[in-house]
């Protein structure tokens, strides 16, 4: 551990998602989501990770530094530029084609090892992305890493060289610490994630994006499509949910009727 | 080649949770199809009365860790009982815990892991299935090697009690110190039947207009069905109802066989929730809210008046079967 007196390195990471707000579809041929016309966003959960990192450093007010780090295709740029411009201090791109099409496994070996050679003291992510909605990476890259993971943080502090987090539960919280180096998983429920102000977007031109390869992390395994440890074999449609009815109701009794009648008809009551 | 199934059984001082019963019925039909053994591992607090609970289910062996390390005991349990198996799928539920345990065993152990897992398919090598981008696509993901995680969605495989009963073993104690503290737990709401494990979500919108609703109307109607109350995240936001309802892509996914969303207009953000619920019934002022375009039902009418008169109604329907 470092010694307890200390700046910190903080790092975020973050990823490159199709917009939130634009209804996703499927191409009928390829079973691909269509992306022309979609635009890409900042991860919405990664931006609680942001903010939490900003509000640490600011709390710390020792030299903490914040650096993002996105595995992410060259296009990813504008997104961490993003990040930059809320306030974190450099950012880290790994853009290999290696590593398109990368399982769960795959994508938290190359990050492991990239935070791995950024020697952070803390590492700080979403709890999910909007487009794999898997939520189990936190968790792998602390197994990953071999350091303590606190997930689903909604309350963050650092005392003592220790992070100590109020984890939320399915019916409240429990209040989690470990010693550092940790990471940390952290909920919208956390904070309300900043805007970019015109002085930290043009500030954010001048921070330093440090683009890394495979070959700069010296991974060995192989990751990407061909390693993936979980393979996709097939990617159907489902039946499409046609369009029901739609009932005026007199009133509540009446409206109420026409559900149980609805209901009984399928054998719910 | 995987062939043999491992439980990971949730509970909370020995009370199992459903997903865990659910996961341990559907590891021995996948263990049948493998042609390999079914396993079960409770760890913590409580694990012995868990244990007992689970020789109600088709289980050949339940394996208790008195161990209360936070996560790292299960993960180490599931370490133990996967190696000394020599191979093995660990099934966990697709809630906040069993993520957190499976992603690490997965790390742990070098395998892939699916999430959100509603179905398998076991021709040439075991295979989760699972609906990606709010319910568009249903993929389906080989999982190579010796070891694999599905994190299976609450509610959507059966739990079957029989009359197997599991051989208990214990585990050894690691005798390990704990990398993370555990200093208190609070419990701010009673422990209610999630969102994500009920079979019938009554959730409320903006259209209920304030935190009252979710207490009063909406709660006896989810409780008249003995379901859960959810919410859209305008209801959320406004702090009408906590987090751990919301309905959605920053909230839950659930597919239960019932959803009923009320004084909700079907945002995309909102329907990639709860799509995939089997029948979904919608009460909403507005004949032309999106959700009409979604719903099997749409009943246009003032939620206020409609949702006590069902609540009676149901409550009427199911004495009468009583
Ligand atoms: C990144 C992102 C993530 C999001 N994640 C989620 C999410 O996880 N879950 C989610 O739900 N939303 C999410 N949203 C928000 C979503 O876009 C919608 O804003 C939200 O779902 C709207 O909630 P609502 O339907 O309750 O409210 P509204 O859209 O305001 O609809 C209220 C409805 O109530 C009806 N109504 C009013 N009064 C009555 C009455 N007395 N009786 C009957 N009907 C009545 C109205 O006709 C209307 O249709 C997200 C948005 C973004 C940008």
């Amino acid at each position: 551990m470092r010694p307890e007196v200390c700046a910190l390195k903080i790092l975020v990471t973050v990823k490159l998602v199709p917009d939130t707000n634009a209804d996703k579809r499927i191409d009928p041929v390829t079973k691909r989501l269509v992306r022309t016309g979609v635009e890409t966003v900042l991860n919405p959960f990664d931006e609680y990770a942001i903010e939490a990192a900003l509000q640490l450093k600011e709390k710390l007010n020792d030299g903490s530094t914040v650096t993002v780090l996105s595995m992410t295709p060259a296009t990813g740029k504008e997104i961490v530029r993003k990040a930059l411009a809320m306030g974190a201090d450099d950012a880290v791109m790994v853009s290999d084609d290696a590593v398109a099409g990368s399982d769960l496994w795959g994508t938290s070996v190359v990050l492991a090892a990239a935070i791995k050679a950024q020697n952070a003291d803390l590492v700080l992510t979403g709890t999910q992305s909007t487009d794999a909605i898997s939520g189990d990476l936190p968790g792998m890259l602390a197994e990953k890493l071999g350091i303590p993971g606190l997930t689903y943080a909604r309350k963050i502090e650092i005392a003592d060289g220790r992070v100590r987090v109020q984890r939320e539960t399915d019916n409240g919280y429990m209040t989690v610490s470990a010693a550092l180096p940790a990471l940390v998983s952290v909920t919208k429920s956390a904070n309300e994630p900043r805007y970019a102000n015109l002085k930290g977007i043009m500030g954010a031109k001048k921070k330093e994006i440090k683009a890394l390869a495979l070959g700069d992390l010296g991974l060995t395994a192989a990751v990407g499509t061909d390693g993936a440890k979980a393979k996709l074999t097939n990617v159907a449609t489902p039946p499409v949910r046609g369009k029901g009815q739609v009932v005026q109701a007199a009133d509540g009794a009446e409206g109420a009727k026409i559900i149980v009648q609805f209901l009984k008809e399928r054998k719910f009551l | 080649m995987i062939q043999n199934v491992i439980a990971f059984v949730e509970h909370k001082h020995g009370t199992v949770r459903r997903v865990s019963f659910e996961a341990a019925t559907q590891a021995r039909a996948l263990a049948d199809k493998l042609g390999g053994k079914v396993h079960a591992v409770v760890v913590g607090d409580g694990a012995q009365t868990a244990a007992e609970a689970l020789k109600k289910y088709p289980v050949d062996q339940i394996h208790v860790s008195d161990d209360t390390r936070f996560l790292e005991n299960a993960v180490d349990a599931l370490e133990t009982v996967a190696k000394a198996a020599g191979n093995g799928l660990v099934l966990v539920g697709n809630t906040m815990l069993g993520r957190d345990v499976g992603s690490r065993f997965a790390a742990r152990v070098d395998c892939g892991m699916n999430a959100d897992v509603v179905d398998f398919t076991t021709d040439g090598g075991i295979a989760a299935v699972m609906p990606k981008l709010g319910g568009l696509v249903i993929t389906t993901c080989a999982l190579d090697g010796d070891f694999g995680v599905a994190a299976i969605r609450p509610n959507v495989f059966s739990a079957k009690e029989t009359s197997g009963a599991g051989e208990i073993v214990q585990i050894p104690s690691s005798g390990k110190a704990s990398a993370i503290t555990v200093e208190d737990e609070v419990e701010e709401a009673a422990a209610e039947l999630g969102v994500e494990e009920a079979s019938v979500v009554v959730s409320g919108g903006r259209g209920m207009g304030g935190p009252e609703p979710f207490t009063t109307i909406l709660k006896d109607l989810a409780d008249a069905f003995g379901g859960a109350v959810g919410a859209s995240r305008a209801a959320v936001d406004a702090g009408w109802v906590s987090h751990g309802h919301q309905v959605g892509q920053t909230g839950k996914t659930v597919s239960p066989p019932l959803y009923i969303a009320v004084g909700i207009s079907g945002a995309i953000q909102h329907k990639v929730g709860m799509r995939t619920s089997e029948t979904i019934v919608a009460i909403n002022k507005d004949a032309n809210a999106p959700i009409a375009e979604f719903a099997d039902l749409l009943v246009v009418g003032d939620a206020f008046a409609i949702v006590p008169e069902l609540a009676n109604a149901v409550r009427d329907a199911k004495a009468a079967h009583a």
